[in-house]
C-alpha cells in the first residue's frame, strides 16, 4: 500500500513538485528571516564573543548593556583580584574614539578596545595577517578586516600603514578577523596604556575588568562572590552578553519588525504548504474512495497519508534549508554581512515546524478521507 | 524515474549540504588561553594590590638649600655614592665676591684693634714728657718769680696786686704742670680696655659675617645624604634648580642593596591585611615568576591614590593603605617598576 501512496504522490509530477517547492520556500523562508534575526542580534554582543580568554565581565552596578559603560575606577581592578573565588583578573578598555586617515581626511567612528599590556587578555582571537604580539611595539594597533577595508578599499592587506587616532599616529601591525559589531563600525585592538592616549580626556578609562574563575570554581559562582564582595556587577560573558541583547530587543524596534516578518513567513509557509497538501489530497479523494471501496481500512489510508505528507515534507524541507545555507555560504565573505549564519538550533526547529504543519495539513485531509464514502468513485 | 528517486536523492544531497554548511559556519567560539599568563595566587582569600619598587632607604629626591644655577655635576646615574659624597654644586660667583669683602672687613677690624692695642705710640712720648718739662721749667719760673718778689722786706715797695698776680701764676703753672704729667700718664697707659673689648667684639663680627658667607658657599655643593645608588639624575650644568619640592627630583637617590616594595591596597580591603600574612609579587608581563615577599612595616597615615596616568586634573576618590614589603635579593625588578602584589587574607 505504501508503494500506492508513492505512485500516487509522484504520479502527478506537477503537483508534486509543486508541493515540495511550497514548503521549500516556507522553510527558506522561515529558517532565513529567523537567522538573520538571531545574527543581528548576536552581533549586539560581538565584543564579548571576541574577548575567548576571560569568562566573567565586572562593571560599574547600573551598565545597562556592552555600549554604555561608566568607567570603573583603576583600584577596582585590584579588588576584583583580591575576590578568592577569581584565577586572575584584567583590565580591558571599551571605547568609541574616531580614526583618521592622515593626508586624506577619511574619517570614522571606531570602537577602540584597550587590552591589558602584558597579558593581551582579549586579544583578537583570530588574525587575518600579523600576530597579537606585535601589539607590544609602540604606537601599533592591530584593525579588523572591515576596517582596513574601509580605509584602504582597493589595497591587498598589507601591515605597516598609518592612521591618525586622537592626534596619534599609530600603525597597523596586524589585521584580524572580528565579529561584526551591531552597527558594523570598525574594531580597533590596542594596549591599554596606548588606547587612553586614543580615547579623548576622561578620569577614568578601565570600562571593565575581564576576570577568569579558579579551577573547580563556575563562572556564575564567581561572578556572583565578586558582585557581593565588591558591589560591583560581574556577568559571565554569556549573561552579560544576552543582557546586551535583550537591551537591543527592548529598546530597538528589531525584534517586534522582524517578529511580524518571521510570524508572517510562519503562517504564510503554514498556509501555502497547508493548503496545497489539502488540495492535493482533496484531489486524490477519488483514488482514496476506490481504496476504500476495495476494503482498504482507514487506518491504512491514514498511514498513506501521513506517508505522502512525510516524504513531501522532509523533501521540502531538505531543499528549502539547502536553499538558506548557500545563501550564508555565499555571502560569508561579505565583510558586512559577518556574523550571520543558520544556528543548528535554527535548523532543527524549522524542521519541527515544518513537520508541525504538514501533520496539522495532514490532519485535516485525513479527516476528509476517513468521512468519505466509497461510493463517490462511483458517482463520476 | 527522475521524480521518483532523483527528486529524493537530490534532497538527501541538500540536507548534507545544510548540515555540513551550518556545521562549518557556525562560529565555534572556543575558549581560548591569554597571550600571556596573568598573575594569580594560589591562596584561599586573598587581596590585590598594585605595588611600586623602591629603595629601602625610600626614594631620596635630593634637594637644595638655596636656589640657584647648577654650575657642576659630579655624578651620573647608576653610580655608587658615599655618604658626604659630593652630587653637584651650584654657581658660587655671587658668594666668592661677598666672601672677598667679608674678609676685607675682618681686616680692617683687625687693623683697627691692632692700632689700639699698639698705643701709645713711641713717638709722641717725648713730645709729652718735653710738655711735663715746659710745665715745670714754667712753674720753676713763676716761683722764682714769686720768691724775689716775696724776698722782698719792705712791703710797701711792692704793690700788692703785682704779689697776687705771681701767687696766681705759680698755681696756674703747678696746674698746666699737672695737667701735662696727667696726659703723659694717660698716654703712656695705652688704650682704654673697654675701647679694646669694642675692637675685639667687631672683629669677632667680622670674621663670623666671613664664615657665613663660607657656610653658604659650602652649602652651593650638595652632597648624599646617605651611601646609596644615583637612580636618576636630572640635573645638568647651566640648569636652575629651585629650592622646592620639584615634579621632577634633581637628583634621586635610594640604597639599592635591598629593594622594597610599597603595596597599595584599597581601603576597603585594608582591614583584612596582616602582617605575617604570605605575600606573593609578580612582574608584569611575567606572571610566571613570583617573588615571596617579606612584611617590612605599614604605613600608618592611609593616602589617597595617586594614580599613574599623570593627568594633572585628576581628582582622587579612594584612599590606599601603604604596606611595605622586602623584596628578595636578586629578583631582577628595578626601583621604579610595578609589580602586582597579592596578600594572603583572612
Amino acid at each position: 500500500m505504501n508503494f500506492v501512496a508513492w505512485q500516487m504522490l509522484t504520479g502527478d509530477r506537477a503537483k508534486y513538485l509543486g508541493l515540495i517547492f511550497a514548503i521549500a520556500f516556507s522553510t527558506f523562508l522561515m529558517s532565513h528571516q529567523t537567522s538573520i534575526f538571531c545574527g543581528l542580534m548576536n552581533r549586539t554582543r560581538s565584543q564579548i564573543l571576541d574577548v575567548r580568554d576571560a569568562s566573567i565581565w565586572v562593571m560599574d552596578p547600573k551598565t545597562q548593556y556592552l555600549d554604555e559603560v561608566k568607567n570603573l575606577t583603576d583600584q577596582d581592578l585590584y579588588r576584583v583580584r583580591g575576590v578568592s573565588e577569581v584565577e586572575w583578573a584584567v583590565p580591558l578598555l571599551k571605547s568609541n574614539s574616531r580614526a583618521k586617515l592622515p593626508g586624506d581626511g577619511k574619517f570614522r567612528a571606531v570602537i577602540l578596545m584597550g587590552l591589558d599590556d602584558s597579558t593581551l587578555v582579549g586579544a583578537p582571537p583570530n588574525m587575518a595577517l600579523g600576530g597579537v604580539a606585535a601589539m607590544g611595539q609602540p604606537d601599533s594597533v592591530i584593525i579588523d578586516r572591515a576596517g582596513y577595508k574601509f580605509f584602504f578599499p582597493d589595497e591587498p592587506l598589507q601591515l605597516g600603514k598609518q592612521l591618525e587616532m586622537n592626534d596619534h599616529l599609530v600603525r597597523i601591525v596586524g589585521i584580524c578577523n572580528s565579529s561584526a559589531p551591531f552597527v558594523n563600525l570598525p574594531v580597533v585592538y590596542s594596549r591599554y596604556s596606548l588606547a587612553q592616549l586614543l580615547v579623548g580626556q576622561e578620569r577614568n578609562l578601565m570600562s571593565f575588568v575581564v576576570a577568569r574563575p579558579r579551577a573547580g570554581i563556575t563562572d556564575a559562582q564567581a561572578a556572583k562572590a565578586i558582585s557581593e564582595k565588591t558591589q560591583l556587577r560581574a556577568f559571565t560573558a554569556n549573561q552579560f552578553g544576552w543582557d546586551t541583547i535583550w537591551y537591543y530587543i527592548r529598546n530597538t524596534g528589531i525584534p517586534i519588525n522582524f517578529g511580524i516578518t518571521v510570524a508572517i513567513a510562519l503562517v504564510v509557509g503554514t498556509v501555502v504548504a497547508g493548503q496545497t497538501f489539502y488540495l492535493f489530497v482533496l484531489e486524490n479523494l477519488k483514488q482514496f474512495g476506490a481504496l476504500k471501496a476495495i476494503g482498504v481500512s482507514n487506518w491504512r489510508i491514514t498511514g498513506m497519508v501521513l506517508l505522502q505528507a512525510f516524504v513531501v515534507g522532509s523533501i521540502g524541507y531538505c531543499i528549502g534549508i539547502a536553499m538558506t545555507a548557500a545563501f550564508f555560504e555565499f555571502t560569508k565573505d561579505n565583510l558586512d554581512l559577518r556574523g550571520f549564519y543558520m544556528l543548528p538550533q535554527i535548523m532543527g526547529l524549522v524542521g519541527i515546524t515544518v513537520v508541525a504543519i504538514i501533520f496539522l495539513a495532514s490532519a485535516v485531509s485525513i479527516r476528509r478521507v476517513a468521512v468519505l464514502e466509497p461510493a463517490v468513485v462511483f458517482r463520476g | 524515474m527522475i521524480t521518483k528517486y532523483g527528486i529524493p536523492f537530490i534532497a538527501l544531497l541538500a540536507l548534507t549540504f545544510a548540515g555540513l554548511s551550518v556545521a562549518r559556519l557556525t562560529p565555534k567560539n572556543q575558549p581560548l588561553e591569554p597571550f600571556s599568563p596573568p598573575p594569580s595566587a594560589t591562596f584561599k582569600n586573598k587581596i590585590g594590590a598594585v605595588g611600586l619598587v623602591e629603595a629601602s632607604s625610600e626614594n631620596i629626591a635630593v634637594s637644595v638649600p638655596l636656589p640657584g644655577m647648577v654650575s657642576k655635576v659630579f655624578v651620573k646615574a647608576g653610580d655608587a655614592v658615599r655618604r658626604g659624597q659630593s652630587l653637584f654644586s651650584l654657581d658660587d660667583r655671587d658668594l666668592r665676591a661677598e666672601l672677598n669683602l667679608r674678609e676685607s672687613n675682618v681686616a680692617l677690624a683687625q687693623a683697627k684693634l691692632a692700632r689700639l692695642q699698639a698705643a701709645p705710640r713711641t713717638e709722641e712720648l717725648p713730645a709729652a714728657e718735653a710738655r711735663v718739662r715746659e710745665a715745670e721749667a714754667q712753674l720753676s719760673d713763676v716761683q722764682v718769680q714769686l720768691q724775689m718778689i716775696e724776698a722782698v722786706k719792705d712791703k710797701r715797695a711792692i704793690r700788692n696786686e703785682e704779689l697776687e698776680r705771681r701767687r696766681r701764676a705759680v698755681a696756674i703753672a703747678e696746674a698746666r704742670l699737672d695737667e701735662a704729667r696727667a696726659n703723659l700718664r694717660l698716654l703712656k697707659a695705652g688704650t682704654w680696655k673697654e675701647d679694646l673689648d669694642v675692637a675685639r667684639s667687631e672683629v669677632a663680627q667680622a670674621r663670623s659675617q666671613a664664615d657665613r658667607v663660607r657656610a653658604d658657599l659650602e652649602r652651593l655643593t650638595v652632597t648624599s645624604p646617605i651611601d646609596g645608588e644615583i637612580l636618576q639624575c636630572k640635573v645638568r650644568p647651566g640648569e636652575y634648580a629651585a629650592a622646592a619640592p620639584l615634579q621632577q627630583p634633581l637628583v634621586l637617590l635610594g640604597s639599592t642593596k635591598q629593594l622594597n616594595i610599597r603595596a597599595d591596597v584599597d581601603e576597603r580591603d585594608a582591614g583584612r591585611v596582616r602582617a605575617e600574612a604570605t605575600t606573593v609579587a609578580s612582574v608584569r608581563g611575567d606572571a610566571s615568576h613570583r617573588y615571596t615577599l617579606k612584611f617590612v612595616r605599614f604605613e600608618p597615615f592611609v593616602v589617597p591614590k595617586k594614580s599613574l596616568t599623570g593627568d594633572s586634573a585628576e581628582r582622587v576618590d579612594t584612599r590606599v593603605l601603604q604596606v611595605i614589603y622586602a623584596l628578595d635579593a636578586g629578583a631582577p625588578v628595578r626601583p621604579g617598576q610595578q609589580m602586582d602584589v597579592l596578600i594572603e587574607a583572612r
